[in-house]
């Protein structure tokens, strides 16, 4: 392995829980050279996810969270200047392209459609990067892998995968895991007891069921890890499930007032 | 006399005119007005009008009472809700009506308690049917009972088919942290049965105290099996469980919040056999299958015969305890269900039974009425409130106008310009000269250029671009009877002027970016708000929609709120930048079944606001030059203009669009 990588390289297992056979199909998508897509509601595990099967795999993964000022230059790499001349700097999808890495898009969509089109050679049979500044064809090294991921729920209409970049991925949809699973992660994640983990998903269900009636998403497994570990440091409970589940995810009175419900659904009235 | 005395007498002229005959029943005993102010006594004969206006039968029978009411309930504002109350319920049964303006008892109107804590339940409603949603209930609304007589109980919460209501009055009085909690243990309350019990049992041939002991257990059942889930709710339940031996009593309503307070608290201890022996019993069912409700209702019974036993009678007041329960009428099918309001069992008026020779011969001939008919509310000043579904609007559809010709001579079409752009930051600029930051690419392409000695191209900054802001307009035209007449000093009647101006404002904004309605409206009386759709968004500006233009014709009165609050509705659904009505008018609002000054207008100002709220801006352009008195109550200071002259309302009308699209 190039050793300008080897920062990228993931040494300690991170933890995942997997909900389904999700790390199976993951793995053989990857052995086929399959591009893969990862969907799901924020926090519920998608980059947490592509870690731990970097790390499973023993492939360096390198990470980019797009945004709408993102331009193809930001992906594949520009001229910049010393001083002796111009020198050509590889953007990360050229790195992870030329030396062999797993190359992780987060929040694709948010990039602009005609920026994601740089990736349409890369990933069909073809499997090159054309940088016509340069005037080279970078050839995929066998172990170059594209990951992209981003959330259903809420981009709006006109944020969206052109067809012709979505029909070159295979997908896995992840959502929130079964109660049991989640309490499990929770009660991993934060320190606190599977108990005192089972209530705090509980609170994230109630709230979960309010998706689309004036709540964008539900309260996420991140949130509730957050919760837990500032439980575990001694916080009340109360108010560390309104600094970290209940506050953050809205803003109308209503619903918050609605939301505080829930907690004291589970742990009775504030005292 | 004072000012206020010749108020009275007016108003008083304004009943004779619409009612002679309630006129004179007021006038033959005056002794209703002794202990009123005059304004508080105009306001009895304003509401008597506007109830004439409707029915005059029911006016005779409330000016006849007039006296009885005044002296039961002192607040005019409350016999004013009672009326408007009764107006709106039974307005398609004037049997149903007359008899409710006869005997019917307005004191629960005039209940402030029970009205304040009416207002704090509507206000927590959002609140609470997010908590609801949060137990996966999201088929049920949350409402009020119907008023209920003073002196009696307030009512358990309810749970219907789709509705749970609350008693207007709230049980516990105290703070208001306290009263949140009853709703949100009502709610969990009501949520654990709509996922645990078996709902709508047949009731057959059990007796009220069977019942009722069954439903005691079923709720500490359903309560049970909730706390699985939730575990907190036992606190929140636990507050309201308050019943001992001292403050509860030995009648069933007391030993029944005794044993609901032992099967809720392991520690509470109760020296009662019945008590004991219902907990033991409970207890033995609950360790071996919660979910068994068969052996509940045995439970249940067998507590029930030993009340019998006991000769403790199921008084007609018991309410299930403690009062976050409701009445669990939902558990039984009652075959012919006990009503929950006389709206139930009111007779249906709706058919009316004739006689063969009153039935149209032929059928065919028949016109059905398929206009859309749509409810708006209606602002009542007086009272600070809305009276809801108070004015109907009445749409037609698009009528065939090909006969009308287009009498609009082609004159050269002046477009709006000067608009502003709003930012974008979907849009780039790149390589410009200046701008907000640098742009990389070309700014190493020029340090290229320098070093190899070229000219550099000293464009290397880039920034975000604009576009421009997408406005709807509806431009609402005032159809009334009133714009048939000239506009002083010339030729061209009102309803010429305000064509004119239509057709300049469907013509001046870029059809491409901005959405353009013409609509007008006329009406007569609350339940005909007639409004017509000359050009809606959807439509061209075309031959079609000229002619339909041209051919208007002016008649009957000017409702403005509900035709604001209608036009308001049109624009909410528009995905633009700007939403703005612009009115056009020739006078004041005013409709044939009103007679306060003051009512339409108020409920104008009340409109513009609530479209304000929605992000709708509202602008009137009016001919009237008295104008300036109620146009600023309605629209604010700066949102009117007043056009003195006929020729110049077209102008004034595209420089007003220009304001409110560049604001």
């Amino acid at each position: 392995m190039n050793p300008s990588l080897q920062p990228y390289l993931i040494e300690r297992e991170p933890y995942y829980r997997a909900a389904g056979n999700e790390v199976a199909l993951f793995a053989a998508a990857f052995a086929r050279g399959l591009p893969m897509m990862l969907k799901g509601p924020t926090g519920c595990g998608k980059t947490r996810f592509i870690e731990h099967m970097a790390w499973r795999l023993k492939r360096p993964l390198i990470t980019l969270a797009c945004n709408e000022d993102m331009a193809a230059s930001d992906l594949v790499g520009r001229y910049l200047l010393d001083v002796q001349g111009t020198v050509w700097h590889d953007g990360p999808l050229t790195t992870a392209v030329r030396h062999g890495a797993i190359c992780y898009l987060d929040e694709v969509v948010e990039a602009r459609q005609d920026t994601t089109v740089v990736i349409h050679p890369l990933t069909d049979e073809r499997r090159m990067l054309p940088l016509d500044k340069r005037g080279e064809l970078v050839k995929a090294h066998p172990d170059f892998r594209l990951v992209v991921s981003y959330n259903p729920g809420y981009q709006s209409v006109a944020k969206d995968m052109k067809p012709s970049t979505r029909q070159r991925f295979g997908a896995i949809d992840f959502d929130f895991p079964a109660p049991a699973l989640e309490t499990e992660v929770v009660a991993h994640e934060s320190g606190v007891n599977p108990a005192l983990a089972l209530q705090l998903v509980k609170i994230a269900e109630q709230s979960r069921a309010l998706r689309g009636r004036g709540l964008d998403e539900g309260i996420s497994t991140r949130m509730l890890v957050h919760a837990g570990a500032l439980i575990a440091e001694g916080i009340g409970v109360h108010d560390a499930c309104a600094l970290a589940m209940t506050t953050p995810i809205t803003d109308d009175r209503d619903l918050l007032v609605a939301l505080a419900g829930f907690v004291e659904a589970q742990f009775g009235p504030r005292r | 006399m004072t000012g206020n005395g010749n108020l009275l007498t007016r108003r008083l002229d304004v009943l004779r005119g619409i009612d002679r005959p309630t006129f004179d029943v007021l006038l033959a005993d005056p002794a209703w007005h002794d202990g009123l102010g005059a304004t508080d006594a105009a306001s009895l004969v304003d509401l008597l009008a506007q109830v004439a206006s409707e029915a005059s039968d029911a006016a005779l029978a409330l000016a006849s009472r007039l006296g009885d009411l005044i002296a039961t309930v002192p607040d005019p504002n409350g016999l004013r809700k009672w009326a408007l109350h009764g107006l709106q319920r039974h307005q398609h049964h004037p049997k149903a009506r007359l008899r409710y303006f006869e005997r019917d008892d307005p004191r629960p109107f005039a209940d402030q308690e029970s009205d304040a804590d009416s207002a704090d339940l509507l206000a927590r409603r959002a609140a609470l049917q997010a908590y609801l949603g949060g137990f996966g209930v999201v088929t049920h609304g949350i409402e009020l009972h119907e008023p209920q007589a003073t002196g009696q109980p307030p009512p358990a919460p309810a749970l219907a088919d789709d509705v749970i209501r609350f008693p207007r009055r709230c049980a516990v009085t105290s703070t208001q942290a306290d009263r949140a909690a009853l709703y949100r243990a009502s709610i969990a309350h009501i949520a654990a049965h709509l996922r645990h019990s078996p709902l709508a049992r047949l009731a057959g041939s059990r007796r009220p105290m069977l019942l009722a002991t069954i439903a005691l257990i079923e709720d500490a059942r359903v309560e049970r099996l909730m706390l699985r889930d939730y575990p907190g709710l036992r606190s929140l339940w636990g507050v309201f469980h308050t019943a001992t031996r001292e403050t509860a009593g030995f009648d069933y309503a007391g030993l029944a919040a005794r044993l609901a307070r032992a099967l809720h608290d392991p520690a509470y201890v109760d020296s009662n056999a019945w008590v004991q022996k219902g907990r033991a019993l409970f207890e033995d069912a609950a360790a071996t299958d919660l979910q068994d409700v068969a052996a509940f209702e045995a439970v249940g019974r067998q507590l029930a015969i030993d009340v019998e036993k006991m000769r403790l009678p199921l008084l007609p007041s018991y309410r299930p305890q403690p009062p976050y329960r409701d009445d669990n009428a939902l558990l039984w099918n009652m075959n012919a269900a006990l009503p929950l309001d006389d709206e139930a069992t009111a007779p249906r008026e709706d058919y009316e039974f004739r006689s063969r020779d009153q039935l149209p011969a032929d059928l065919s001939n028949v016109d059905v009425d398929t206009r859309r008919r749509t409810r708006h509310p209606e602002w009542d000043h007086r009272l600070d409130a809305l009276r809801e579904d108070w004015t109907t609007v009445i749409e037609s559809g698009p009528a065939a106008y090909r006969g009308a010709v287009n009498r609009f001579a082609q004159k050269p079409v002046r477009r709006v310009r000067g608009l502003e752009q709003t930012p974008d930051r979907s849009i780039r600029l790149n390589r410009l000269a200046e701008g907000d930051e640098l742009d990389l690419t070309a700014a190493v392409d020029g340090a290229i250029q320098q070093r190899s000695r070229l000219a550099p191209d000293g464009r290397i900054f880039r920034r975000h671009g604009r576009r421009h802001r997408a406005t709807a307009v509806v431009l609402l035209m005032d159809l009334s009877v009133s714009t048939r007449r000239f506009v002083p000093g010339s030729f061209t009647t009102v309803l010429e002027a305000e064509k004119r101006a239509a057709r300049v404002v469907a013509q001046a904004l870029d059809s491409g970016r901005d959405r353009v309605a013409v609509h007008g409206f006329s009406s007569n009386g609350r339940h005909e708000v007639n409004y017509q759709r000359i050009k809606d968004f959807d439509e061209p500006f075309g031959a079609e929609q000229q002619s339909r233009l041209a051919a208007l014709q002016g008649s009957l009165s000017t409702r403005m709120g509900a035709a604001l609050r209608h036009a308001s509705a049109a624009l909410v659904g528009q995905t633009v930048d700007h939403k703005v009505i612009l009115m056009l008018t020739d006078g004041e609002p005013s409709d044939v079944d009103v007679v306060e000054d003051e009512h339409l207008v108020e409920d104008a100002r009340h409109a513009v606001a609530s479209a304000a709220a929605q992000g709708i801006r509202t602008f009137c352009l009016t001919l009237d030059r008295q104008a300036d008195a109620y146009v600023r109550r309605i629209f604010g200071s700066r949102n009117y203009l007043i056009a003195d002259r006929a020729d110049a309302l077209a102008g004034h009308t595209g420089d007003a669009l220009v304001r409110l699209v560049a604001h």
